[in-house]
This record gives C-alpha cells, structure tokens and sequence, in this order.
C-alpha cells in the first residue's frame, strides 16, 4: 500500500505558505495506519512541528501544533479550515495532545473547544470554534481520514547549505569554461525577447553573481516601448577588478508585434556578426552597410554563438497571434544559419504561490512545469532547452537560491553554444586557424 | 525543536536521482526518538517503502532499502528483495555503490538483523553499534567490517515508488546495462577496419524523430541532455539539408566510430519533401555535408561539392528508417510508396538496413528484464507485424527508442533502447562490409599498400 497524502498540491502549497513556508513529510495516515489515537501519538510525538489534516465529507480542518507533541506536556494549537483556496485559523491555545486526541479518558467529558475523536471518527467542536473557523453551525464534522504531518522549513540550513556549494561549483565552472575547440575566447550570447521580458534584467543579474552585489549596468525600465534601444554587448568581469569571463552577452531591441520592435533583417546582420557595440537601432530600417557601427568582414568571434529567448513566465498566455508566428520565424531563420537556440523563462517567483523555498526545486512546481508545457506547446522548445531564473530587481544583496538558478541557465546556454562551435563546417574552422597562424607570424 | 536529517542536501539529491526523482520523508531519528529496535520499528512499520540509514562517520553512510518495514508482531523470516547502498565523501565527491540482496530481517534480543541464506550480513545493535559482514563491506567498498560504533541512525520513508523493490531493481540493473552498452560502442571498431567509422542514415516522413535521434545519442555520450540537430514543431521539415554529423565521446573528447546522416523529412506529395532522385547519391557517398535539398530536383554532378569518386568511407553502410510508432498504421499509401521506393534503392545498393519506430511512450516495456532482447508483447505488436510486411524487415531489426525532447534529465532505460538500436545498426554495418564483394574490399586493400 501506498502511504501518500490526500491533498492535492494546490491544497498542500496553501498549507505550507500560511505556516510559514514549510515542506510537509507525512507521518501518520489514518486510513492505513489506523484510527487509533493512542497509536497516532506513538509515532507522532517528539516531531517538532506537527500539522494534522482532517479529511470530512465537505471540509479540510486540521491543527497545527508549534511545539512538538509530548506526553502530558501543553502546546500551542492553531486550528485552520480550508475551503476551496481560502484557509481561515483560530487559536485555540494550549492543548496537551492527549485531550486534543481524546486519550484522556479521565478528561473525555470535560468541557473542551476542539477534540479529534478518532475512535468515533468525528471531531468535537463548540459553536464559538466553529464560527471562528468559518464554518455552517451545527454542521457535524465525521472523519473520513486523517494525516499528520512533520512541518519543516522549505529552505533550511541543511539546503541553504546545499545551495552555496552547488553555487560555488558552478561559479568556477563557469569560470573555468573553455569554449569547444578553444575556437573562440569569449562565447557570444544573444538575448532575444518580446520588450519587458526582463533580457537586460537578467544581464544585470549575471553581472551581480559576479561581482558580488546586485548591480545595474544596463538601464532597466518599466515602460512599455522599453529603454534597450541601442546593441549592447557586454563583457563580465570577475569581480570588480577581475578578469574578463568567457561569456559575452549581447543585448538588443526588444521583438513587437507591431512595428517598434527590433527590424527583421537587423537580427540576420546580429547574428553575422556585423553591428558594433553601441549601434543605435532603427525600428524602421536596418542598418546600412556604409554606417560606422558595421563591420563588413566580421570573424568567428564577432558571430553570435547562442541566442536566448526571453520570456516573463507570466506573460507567455497573453502572446498575440502575432508575436508567436514572429518568434516561431525567426527560430525558422535561426534553424537555417546553423544557430542554437535555448529559451530563458524570467520572473518566475511572481508566479502565483510560488515563495522562495520553491526556487531549490523549481522544475518540481506543478504551476512551473505547466509553465513549460505551454512554451513547448505554444513555441516549439524542447523542454531540456528551456531555463528558468528569478532575475534580481529590488534586492541589494545576492540570494544564493536565485544565483543557482542564473548561473545554471547560463551554463546550459554555454553547452548549447558548445554544440554551435562543434557544428561549425570544416572550411570556418580551417580560416580560424589560419588566422591564428597570420597573428602569430606577426608576432614574430 | 524542529526534527531534521542529518543527509546533506546534496547527499539527499544524489540519492532521489539514484532512486528515480524520489521523495524521502523522515520517520525516525535515533537521537530524538530513542535508541532501541521497538522505538524505530514503532514509527516505521506499515510506511510503505522505506530507507534506513546508518551515518557511520562524517563521510560514510551505510544504508538499506526495504519494500515494508519489519513489524513486531509478524515474526515473518521470509526473504524480501532489498537495495543496499554506502555514501562515501571522498574528495568533494560522493561515491555510491549499490547491491540489490534479498534478505530476511527480523528482530532478535532487541537488534534489527539481516540474514542471507543463514548468515547475519548485518546488524543494527545496542547501544549505537552496527555489526557488517565482510560481504557486505566488500561489495559496497567500505573501509571495515565487524563491529563499528555510528553516529546516527534515521528512517526515511521513499514517495513515488512502489513496495516491492521491483521498479528499483529495474533502475539498478539498467544503469548498469547501459554502462556495458557505452563501453561497447565506444570499443567497437568495423568490420576489418574497412572504414574507420560507419555510416548510418536516418530516413523517413517529416516529424518521425530523426534529428531528435542524433540529438539523443549525442546527450548519452555528452552526459546531458543536448541539441546540435535542431528539431521544432512545425508542420514543414525543419531540416532542409544533409547533415552528416559526428558524435564525440564528451566534449572534447575523441570522435565515436560512428557517423548519423541525417536528411530531409520524406513528404507524401509529389514534388515535396526528400527528392527521390537524390537516394542514390546519397546511398553511394556523393552527397557533401550540408547540402541544400531542393524537393524538385536532385542533385548533380555538376554541383559545385558533389562528390564525383566516393570510397567506401564515404558511403551509407546502414540505412535506418525513421518512423513514429504512433503513425505506422496512419501511414498513407503514397507516404509508404515513398519509403518502399527508398528501400527498393536500399536494396539495389546491398545496403544493411533497420527500421527504428520512435516515440514510444513506456521505455520500459520494450525489453525484457536483462535487457537482451525485445518483450514478446513488443515484437508481437501489430504495428511491429506491419513494418515487419510492408518493408520485409526482419523483426529483430526493427528496433524502437523514445527520445530526449520531453525530458530534463538522462533516463537509463531511454539509454538503453538508443544504445542497443545503435548497437543493432553497427552490427547490420558489419554484416554489409563482410558480404561486399571482393572486388570493392581488395580496392580498399591496393589502396592502403602505398601507406605501408
């Protein structure tokens, strides 16, 4: 038999939210284990925190004790009932677990708020309780199952512990990266996205893992033309005096799907290599081959290596019609010059339920998952293209969690464009070569 | 006080993937609950899968895995399947050793004991102390045996998974065919070493999987799920040019034997997808890398990279054809005229050929339990009969993968239908090289004699 819980995640995220964050491991089920009390406080005491769930026919009520349960020894009790996604609680005080269980048989009756009768499977409540608690008078609450639960914090010292190693081993793999072949020094990453997905955002954030502190070297605004007008690419130091990593991040014109965006024939001279750091974009017209800003012969690594797409998580069900066939052509343009491509999914802690405990295991989040299902569906990524960040905005110091989640996005964007580098036809590597024997015999 | 394990995050990571992306919910804690056999077989009885866990020193775990807890009130001394395992920290780096047994534990003068055919393998003791047997510490590579005081002792329950051990045993015993299947591939060499690596081309209708094949093999021997070979969801062919991609043995590691040709999707309608006049090009090495397919016409000698005096590296040594296992019996009548019209080439050529059916749903069924050969219910399927009588494939080479496009992670049982297909079509390049005739071996032989 399988010993699982009843609540649905929905449910078990609202319980956990209201409590503080807290991951629920079930201990005791009533439907397996028996609708015996005395045998419920074997297992159930000396548990730290405890919540326990009260299955009715109509109703989810329960109990959460602060302490953990000991024989004869008084707790704090908050009673909850949850209706639909609305929790509503009362405190009903101290409480030894052998009344609130009714194994007191000197003291079964005994005036008492609230009593969990598992013998005769109800639960035993005054009207003052019931009204606290929101529920219809003289309703009668018959047990169809119960479950305890251990409460413990979602992100706890052992995670956070966890967390801050597997950050610092992908700093240094990220530090220590070697593009394929050595064929290139710095890798060029292309963010791409509708305006306002949060493209410089995450740059701002990549260089904030670095240096060590929340920055903002690329102007970020609120508006809805957005502020990314010019091409920006960006080389990261290592620190603040460090030196230069081997990922540069190229930033351009949001994508719209009206005529403000980044221009069509714009993307193709990105790509080549051809518009220089600063370009001033003309939503109207591409660049002309006589500006300043563009570099007629460029080399290997002018080119772009990757392109990121970047989507807010919570805007991808609003795209237009529009907007998914001018994604869905430009990958078609992407396909056919041999660029690889991943997806970035960003603000996903603004996504409804989701706390900061989640962030460990975000993939595992029912609403994420569903989340990369539509990009999927709607877009035509494969689910192992697809990265999802927190990026940072209010904060002034780092989160170990949220540095986890960009640099791991960052580090699938350096495969990918290991995977460009390795595709490259023999006659592109054969010039780079040659050109590296040209500096060296220059140097001589 | 909160209640919490000892297990490291990291630790505790390990151990899910090990296990199959599962949960693990504390039950017990030696320290907090009390020390004595009856006060951890009160909590942990009647809990479904369990794991309990002996922390030995800072580095060192020693764990078992039981469908169902022992109870005190069964004296039960059947045999029961188990998974044993140790978690060794050793230079930053944990080691996991596994070993499935099938044990009886009971309980005998308040200690927990595990007997194996009449041996006490081990026992959880008195007043912290844990007796192993040397077996047991030789197959999971510990550092004693005897008698060993520990630190800690927790029981876990294990979500999403099954009581008896049976899925387990299946992930144990796949990763370690999938292992063998690796070192097999990476070791093979041709035939006489005629060529240095074979050919293998990949066709069949748009959508079928073709360069999500590349892609998943490529993720096996990279260690991570990649794309190289674009794949999308469009209602028109994403590839539109012939690709003959190597694989490397991780990155930067050194090419595999092996080569996957991969082409434009074969459309029903005339004058769409793969052109027809192209199949003999390509089967016989003419096709450059990258070429740009054109529906309507085919290649010629005249292009510009056409390669007019291909040896025998450069020709197609296995033709496996593509098909998602969810169409076959949708397949229309000019969508089959298409493929039998390529496989008539096939055949003209003396190619070695397979049939590949991907897409498939459960991995898991596709194999027997040793993963030597396929399931009885699979090669008897219908959709399996039809490809076997609509292009006169043997069965044993009509081989069946999913793919890597809906995961996030590696998954040893998709490892092993991939590699054991790719296994399959090298050995169907042998047989091709070994049957050439003697004319085409001995110009391979002249040709070498120079070198020498």
């Amino acid at each position: 038999m399988a010993v699982t819980t009843r609540l649905t995640w929905l449910h078990e995220k609202i319980l956990q939210n209201h409590f503080g964050g807290k991951r629920l491991s079930l201990l005791y089920k009533g439907s397996v284990h028996g609708f015996r009390n005395g045998v419920l406080l074997d297992r159930c005491c000396n548990q730290g925190p405890t919540l326990t769930v009260i299955y009715s026919e109509d109703h989810i009520i329960g109990a959460y004790a602060e302490e953990s349960y000991q024989e004869g020894k008084y707790a704090s009790i908050i009673l909850f009932a949850l209706q639909d996604t609305k929790i509503s609680e009362w405190k009903l005080g101290l409480c030894t677990p052998e009344t609130l269980f009714c194994c007191d048989v000197t003291k079964y009756n005994s005036p008492t708020n609230f009593q969990i009768d598992g013998r005769n499977r109800k639960v035993i409540m005054d009207l003052k309780t019931m009204e606290n608690l929101g529920l219809a008078q003289n309703c009668t609450i018959s047990i169809q199952d119960y479950e305890v639960f251990r409460c413990e914090d979602s992100l706890d010292e052992r995670k956070i512990k966890g967390v801050i190693e597997l950050r610092k081993s992908l700093l240094s793999a990220l530090r220590t990266y070697e593009p394929y072949g050595s064929l290139v020094q710095q890798i060029r990453i292309l963010l791409l996205g509708p305006i306002g997905a949060g493209k410089s955002s995450f740059f701002n954030s990549v260089r904030s893992v670095f240096q060590g502190h929340v920055t903002h070297q690329a102007l970020v605004g609120t508006n809805t033309t957005g502020i990314s007008e010019k091409y920006r690419t960006y080389s990261i130091r290592d620190g603040k005096d460090g030196k230069y990593l081997p990922f540069i991040l190229c930033d351009s014109l949001g994508l719209s799907e009206k005529e403000g965006g980044l221009c069509r024939d714009d993307i193709f001279y990105i790509l080549n290599g051809n518009i220089r750091d600063r370009y001033q974009f003309n939503p109207m017209e591409s660049i002309k081959l006589n500006h300043h800003d563009y570099i007629d012969s460029p080399s290997l690594k002018d080119r772009i290596h990757c392109v990121a797409f970047v989507f807010d998580a919570s805007s991808i069900q609003y795209f237009s019609s529009q907007m998914i066939v001018k994604i869905k052509r430009i990958r078609r343009e992407l396909v056919n010059a041999g660029v690889v491509h991943v997806a970035l999914l960003t603000h996903v802690d603004s996504m409804d339920l989701i706390t900061k405990g989640d962030l460990i295991e975000i993939e595992r989040c029912e609403p994420v998952r569903s989340k990369l299902e539509e990009v999927q569906r709607k877009l035509g990524f494969a689910l192992s293209d697809i990265s999802v960040v927190s990026n940072y905005s209010s904060e002034w110091e780092l989160d170990p969690v949220k540095d986890v989640l960009i640099l791991s996005a960052l580090r699938r964007m350096l495969w990918a464009a290991d995977d460009f580098l390795e595709d490259l036809p023999f006659e592109q590597i054969g010039n780079l070569r040659e050109e590296i024997i040209n500096c060296a015999q220059g140097k001589k | 006080m909160e209640v919490t394990t000892r297990l490291t995050w990291n630790d505790e990571n390990h151990l899910r993937k090990l296990l199959g992306n599962v949960s693990l919910s504390l039950l017990y804690k030696s320290s907090v609950h009390g020390g004595s056999i009856e006060d951890m077989v009160e909590r942990c009885s009647r809990q479904g899968c369990t794991i309990t866990m002996a922390y030995i020193d800072y580095n060192m775990i020693v764990a078992f895995m039981l469908g169902n807890y022992i109870n005190l009130h069964e004296s039960s001394t059947e045999p029961n399947d188990s998974l044993w395992f140790s978690l060794q920290k050793k230079n930053d780096t944990t080691e996991i050793e596994t070993l499935l047994l099938n044990t009886a534990p009971k309980i005998i003068d308040e200690q927990l004991v595990c007997r194996l055919s009449k041996t006490d393998i081990f026992i959880i003791c008195r007043d912290n102390k844990i007796y192993l047997d040397k077996m047991i510490t030789r197959n999971l590579k510990l550092r004693f045996y005897g008698h060993r005081q520990y630190l800690e002792c927790e029981v876990f329950r294990v979500e999403g998974i099954k009581d008896n051990l049976d899925d387990i045993k299946r992930i144990i015993k796949a990763r370690e065919h999938r292992n063998r299947l690796l070192a097999d591939i990476r070791d093979y060499r041709p035939y006489a070493d005629l060529v240095s690596e074979i050919r293998i081309l990949l066709v069949g209708p748009v959508g079928s999987g073709k360069s999500s094949f590349f892609n998943s093999v490529k993720s096996i021997f990279h260690g991570h799920v990649t794309g190289q070979a674009v794949v999308g969801s469009d209602i028109t062919s994403i590839t539109e040019r012939y690709r003959i991609y190597s694989v490397k043995d991780g990155k930067n590691g050194k090419s595999l034997p092996f080569m996957l040709c991969d082409t434009m999707g074969l459309d029903g309608a005339e004058g769409a997808g793969l052109c027809m006049d192209d199949i003999p090009h390509i089967l016989k090495g003419c096709m450059p890398d990258r070429y740009q397919f054109n529906s309507r016409k085919p290649i010629t000698p005249e292009h510009s990279t056409f390669i007019t005096s291909p040896s025998l590296k450069d020709r197609i040594h296995c033709v496996a054809y593509v098909l998602d296992i969810n169409s076959i019996d949708n397949l229309y009548s000019k969508m089959l005229a298409k493929v039998k019209q390529v496989h008539k080439e096939v055949l003209n050529c003396g190619i070695a050929y397979v049939a590949l059916l991907t897409k498939v749903d459960d991995c898991s069924e596709v194999l027997q339990d040793n993963f030597l050969n396929m399931s009885r219910s699979m090669t008897s399927q219908s959709r399996v009969m039809n490809v076997h009588k609509m292009l006169g494939i043997p069965i044993s080479n009509i081989l069946m993968v999913g793919n890597y496009a809906s995961d996030l992670e590696l998954d040893p049982m998709k490892d092993i239908l991939i590699l054991s297909a790719l296994r399959q079509m090298l050995r169907a390049a042998d047989d091709f090289l070994e049957d050439l005739p003697l004319e085409e071996t001995g110009a391979i032989e002249r040709a070498l004699q120079p070198c020498i």
